[in-house]
């Protein structure tokens, strides 16, 4: 069932629930057979925005289109889409093969038309075998896929997808994911994600939509966003980031509570920016002493992660606490420094990135 | 020195159980067994079930069971078509509102039913407020309709008593139905009407169940309606009514009260099985 080119495209879309926006001036376009993302802390509008893509809320204003129709107007029903869940929302009260066949049966397809394709999903996802078992006799991964299977069976022209991992274990969370891109990329399906797990999102997505406050502030491919995040907000909603916010000098280095920074490029002096410095590009020891900072610190908390381990560190002088990983080196023990020692550290300045200071975003 | 502390526990709770225990079993259960007892004893203190054989295998008796099922199972239909839009209503739509309409629901069942009924006398007396409404006010009839003693009138005021036993019930278990389920079959490509039929009313087929069931009970039992408005309903209660002022035959009385005893038995064992399911 490979999958005509499809797309979804929302453009201007303004939300309001009562005197609160929820949604504000929101574009976005999927292209056909990709998966996008909308990551965000909770109340940044991505479910609002799923559900308006959904039919289930109307938008103020803006248009939702899918493949080339205005579907804006229509009812969730009249929609052609595929939904997963959170709560997986399988019916209780019908079997496996039941709730599969839902759509199939909305849609009028014949009892033999169901059944197979009943069949052809549950072994697609591995769960052939049992359709006359009820939801709540599995478990929450393959009540999952028992909803996955679902909203495919339909053949949608385009996947919605509702953090549908939230309810999940963190290593079930894990291999669900690739299934899902697994079965995403082969079934070539427009696929819009509603996540907060950064992870989750980078690991699956094409692209990825950051959103706060009713606002997309970054789209682009994951490792985009990871490197070149924008603003302070993204570089530090996307894994973990050293900020050093201060106001260009004249001769165009960055004076901040840490000291003057070098930047990686040339700002307008007197400007207000912040540096972003990810905690696996700050260097340590030896490693340091050629870089043009010329901070040192002294270990205030190492903690093992499993394949890195992680320091806070104070910077001498100003005090500043700067977060660091270093890959696990079992030449050096589990964490290599121990709170107390004292440490040299940089980093080389294009591995720096210039960002919007907060403020100047919102 | 566990155990004692076990047993302490358990002495403390049963202490506080007491008093409600032994006024039950003082005021309720030594009485319906005492009345119980009567049908099966003979005059000189010998058992007997000469007066269940009798009663059950009588045409006429058989007859006031049967309408007294059928007019509580009508009573019962119509409750409940009447309730679940309104329990809809107070668990979907109304919002804020809803504490007024529960207030609205529970108010009437706090008024005694015989201010109730009378109510419904006054209106629908021979010169009662709806009959001076068709005649004299809107003109739209020439003589006052004979509303009182009608079958219809005591169920109609029947229905009025029970249905918010039927809402309340079916409204907690749809409080309970997942918003998300039905918007999964929203997406599926199932119209509202069509969720409504696939999702809904077989997640809230118990609501139905408890409310039906309890309905059901009351309005077989129920007396005072039916003395005050008639409707020319021979039930079991009136029945009961008869032999124990007028033809005072307590021992068929009793009888009578056994039976209805044992059904409305039978219905409360339905409704646990009904709870139990839903896991309360």
């Amino acid at each position: 069932m490979s999958n005509a080119p499809s797309s979804l495209i929302l453009s201007g879309i303004h939300k309001k629930f009562g005197s609160l926006t929820a949604v504000e001036d929101l574009d976005l376009d999927v292209a056909p057979g990709t998966l996008v993302s909308l990551l965000g802390p909770s109340g940044c509008g991505k479910t609002t925005t799923l559900r308006m893509v959904a039919g289930f809320d109307a938008p103020d204003s803006g248009t939702i289109r899918i493949r080339d129709e205005d579907v804006t107007p229509l009812p969730p029903n009249k929609r052609g889409l595929g939904m997963v869940f959170q709560s997986y929302s399988l019916f209780p009260h019908r079997t496996v093969a039941e709730n599969v066949a839902f759509g199939l049966r909305m849609m009028g397809a014949s009892r033999q038309t169901q059944a197979d394709e009943v069949r052809r999903m549950l072994d697609m996802v591995k769960l052939g075998g049992r359709e006359d078992m009820y939801p709540a006799q599995l478990s929450g991964g393959q009540q999952q896929r028992v909803a996955l299977a679902r909203a495919l069976v339909i053949n949608p022209r385009v996947l919605l997808l509702d953090e549908p991992l939230g309810a999940l274990d963190k290593a079930l969370r894990e291999s669900m994911q690739f299934e899902i891109r697994e079965m995403q990329q082969r079934l070539e399906i427009t696929t819009l994600l509603v996540t907060h797990d950064q992870e989750e999102a980078m690991s699956i997505s094409d692209e990825i939509a950051v959103m706060q406050d009713g606002r997309i502030l970054q789209l682009g491919a994951p490792n985009d966003i990871y490197d070149k995040p924008e603003t302070a907000f993204v570089a530090t909603f996307l894994g973990t980031s050293n900020l050093f916010t201060g106001t260009v000098t004249t001769d165009g280095l960055l004076r901040t509570p840490a000291g003057n920074l070098a930047l990686p490029a040339q700002v307008p002096p007197g400007r207000e920016v912040t540096l972003s410095v990810r905690p696996e590009r700050i260097m340590m020891g030896d490693a340091a002493a050629a870089l043009p900072q010329g901070l040192s610190g002294r270990v205030i908390s190492a903690s093992f992660r499993g394949s890195y381990a992680a320091y806070r560190i104070a910077l001498d002088e100003t005090g500043v606490e700067i977060t660091s990983y270093r890959q696990a080196d079992a030449s050096l023990g589990h964490t290599g420094m121990s709170p107390g020692d004292r440490v040299p550290l940089g980093w080389p300045v294009d591995q720096g990135v210039i960002v919007t200071t907060n403020e100047n975003a919102n | 020195m566990l155990d004692a502390v076990k047993n302490s526990a358990r002495a403390r709770r049963a202490l506080l159980l007491a008093p409600a225990l032994i006024f039950l079993a003082v005021f309720f259960v030594m009485p319906l067994a005492d009345n119980s007892a009567r049908s099966f004893l003979t005059e000189d203190g010998g058992f007997t079930l000469s007066r269940y054989a009798a009663f059950l295998t009588d045409r006429f008796y058989l007859g006031v069971i049967l309408e007294t099922l059928i007019l509580s199972a009508a009573v019962t239909v119509i409750s409940v078509v009447i309730a679940y839009p309104v329990a809809y209503v107070l668990v979907r739509k109304a919002g804020r509102l809803s504490g007024l309409i529960v207030f609205l629901l529970i108010a009437p069942l706090l008024t005694s039913i015989i201010m109730r009924t009378f109510g419904w006398q006054v209106l629908f007396a021979r010169r009662g407020l709806v009959n001076q409404w068709l005649v004299t006010d809107l003109g739209l009839l020439d003589t006052p309709l004979r509303w009182l003693n009608t079958p219809g009138l005591a169920i109609a005021a029947l229905v009025h008593v029970l249905v918010p036993f039927a809402v309340l019930s079916i409204a907690s278990v749809l409080q309970g139905v997942d918003r998300r389920l039905e918007e999964g079959a929203l997406v599926l490509g199932a119209s509202r009407i069509r969720t409504f039929f696939e999702v809904t009313l077989p997640l809230t087929v118990d609501g139905i169940g408890t409310g039906a069931i309890l309905v059901f009970m009351i309005a077989n039992g129920s007396f005072v309606t039916l003395v005050l408005l008639g409707g020319g309903f021979q039930t079991l209660p009136l029945l009961i009514y008869q032999q124990f002022n007028t033809t005072r035959d307590f021992a068929l009385a009793s009888t009578m009260s056994t039976i209805l005893l044992v059904i409305a038995l039978a219905c409360l064992w339905l409704q646990l099985r009904l709870l139990r399911r839903q896991g309360v």
